[in-house]
């Protein structure tokens, strides 16, 4: 590991201060699990680790219109929150689903999200949820949506000296539904191989047709993004198995055309279109 | 830097460079060498301590980051005479160790778990150690004895005893 000082502020303004310091390379430290694997690695150097896992701002989770989840939050308060469990449970699962309790303990949102990996957990999940960063830098605040945010594999067009205070998103409308479908190696300890995140609507009162729908699939492309082509099959229609069948072979359709012939992609096409069945039969099912 | 931290329940102050990690501060500063380095990137739990009453992997702190804070290593889990624990006792009895380099951080792990959930299912008990890998016991006397000792503990909080 290089040799750097660490610093631990313990306000928002004292944090944006510290980041945008003249003449001090520093990295922003929340949990660290990803952090200080590459410092160990020698993948990032810096002067100056500035520790934001103590701000308050950063710290809790606010219910409201929109919901607020500090970026510092870890997953395993996300996975403990009765609040999140009723408004959001997307999230709730994928975080149950991140890591292992050490993991968990420790690792943060926020973290996960400008890591930006390709098998991010939480990212399809804060797309699907609509979520919009709010990122704090020395001019100002601005909201960024999650979706444009991560830019690519390992990717953010967080500004330097920009520091994630937290996530807002509108709690999905009443009587919708969501689901979070997701396959690795192994249940613990093994990183997505593919996910999908559903949120659906059927409105009884119009011949059961899908009202509501937003389908992002993880771990798949380089950027998280609703799949509108497959929302659209389904939008305004009756959700029949066959529509949902179609829906999935849409998904493997858009998967392949990105991804192309890797050694995957055979096991890959056949999983991604068998996960987004499996949302959308669990939003769209009577 | 300045680092302060409670440390198996003593106040603690030591000097170290903000990029040793808790591992190695645990290891090379205070020879408790108890928290064991194996894959030294969060997958194995060997390095397993419980920091603020939960499991965290030490490899993967900045000593730094627990300033101000309570950690609790295998040094400081222990029976009321400073034998084994209950837990420890378990381990032994239900054949939970074979080589052992897992064993502190399952310990860890578990102890940190049933004070948190004291009537586990035995699916939670998987689900509480599966950051913790062990390659030779196939994991069943580990959940047996992690079982057998909610059990115990859960019969004297009740007055029943053994």
């Amino acid at each position: 590991m290089g040799e750097f000082t660490y610093v631990r502020p313990h306000s928002l303004q004292e944090a944006v201060r510290l980041l945008n310091e003249p003449g001090v390379l520093s990295r922003v430290l929340a949990g660290g699990t990803d952090l200080v694997n590459q410092f160990r690695k020698g993948e990032v150097l810096c002067d100056r680790v500035v520790d934001v896992a103590h701000i308050p701002e950063l710290r809790t989770i606010q219910d409201g219109t929109p919901i607020r989840v500090g970026a510092a939050v870890t997953h395993a308060e996300i996975a403990e929150s009765r609040l999140l469990l009723e408004r959001a449970p997307i999230l709730v699962r994928a975080c149950r689903q991140i890591g292992s309790p050490q993991i968990r303990n420790i690792a943060t949102i926020g973290g996960n999200v400008v890591n930006a990996a390709a098998c991010a957990d939480t990212l399809p999940v804060l797309v699907c949820l609509e979520a919009q960063a709010i990122v704090v830098r020395a001019g100002g605040v601005e909201r960024v949506r999650v979706a444009d945010l991560v830019t690519g594999v390992y990717e953010t067009q967080l500004p330097p000296g920009g520091l994630i205070q937290a996530f807002e998103f509108e709690a999905p409308p009443p009587g919708s539904r969501m689901s979070f479908q997701r396959i690795g190696r192994r249940q613990a300890m093994a990183i997505a191989r593919l996910s999908v995140a559903a949120l659906g609507a059927v409105e009884a009162g119009n011949g059961n047709r899908v009202s509501l729908l937003r389908v992002v699939p993880g771990a798949a492309f380089a950027r998280f993004q609703r799949a509108t082509s497959v929302e659209d099959l389904l939008v305004g229609q009756q959700p029949s198995t066959e529509r949902i069948v179609a829906a999935g072979q849409e998904m493997a359709r858009l998967f392949l055309q990105e991804s192309g012939g890797r050694w995957s992609a055979q096991y890959k096409e056949q999983a991604i279109a068998a996960l987004t069945e499996r949302a959308l039969h669990e939003v769209l099912s009577p | 830097m300045k680092i302060e931290f409670t440390l198996n329940g003593e106040a603690i102050r030591v000097e170290a460079p903000a990029s040793t990690t808790l591992l190695q501060l645990l290891r090379e500063h205070f020879g408790l060498t108890g928290s064991k380095p194996g894959c030294e990137v969060g997958e194995c739990g060997a390095c397993s301590v419980i920091l603020d009453g939960r499991v965290v992997n030490s490899c993967q702190l900045l000593a730094p980051q627990v300033d101000g804070r309570e950690v609790t290593t295998i040094e400081g889990i222990h029976g009321p005479d400073g034998g084994p624990s209950d837990l420890q006792l378990a381990f032994l009895e239900f054949g939970a160790v074979q080589c052992g380099y897992c064993t502190p951080g399952m310990v860890v792990a578990a102890e940190a778990f049933l004070r948190r959930h004291p009537s586990p299912t035995r699916a939670e008990i998987r689900e509480a150690i599966s950051g913790n890998l062990c390659r030779c016991t196939g994991y069943q006397q580990i959940v047996d004895a992690v079982e057998a000792t909610a059990a115990r503990r859960r019969d004297q909080a009740e007055g029943r005893g053994e």
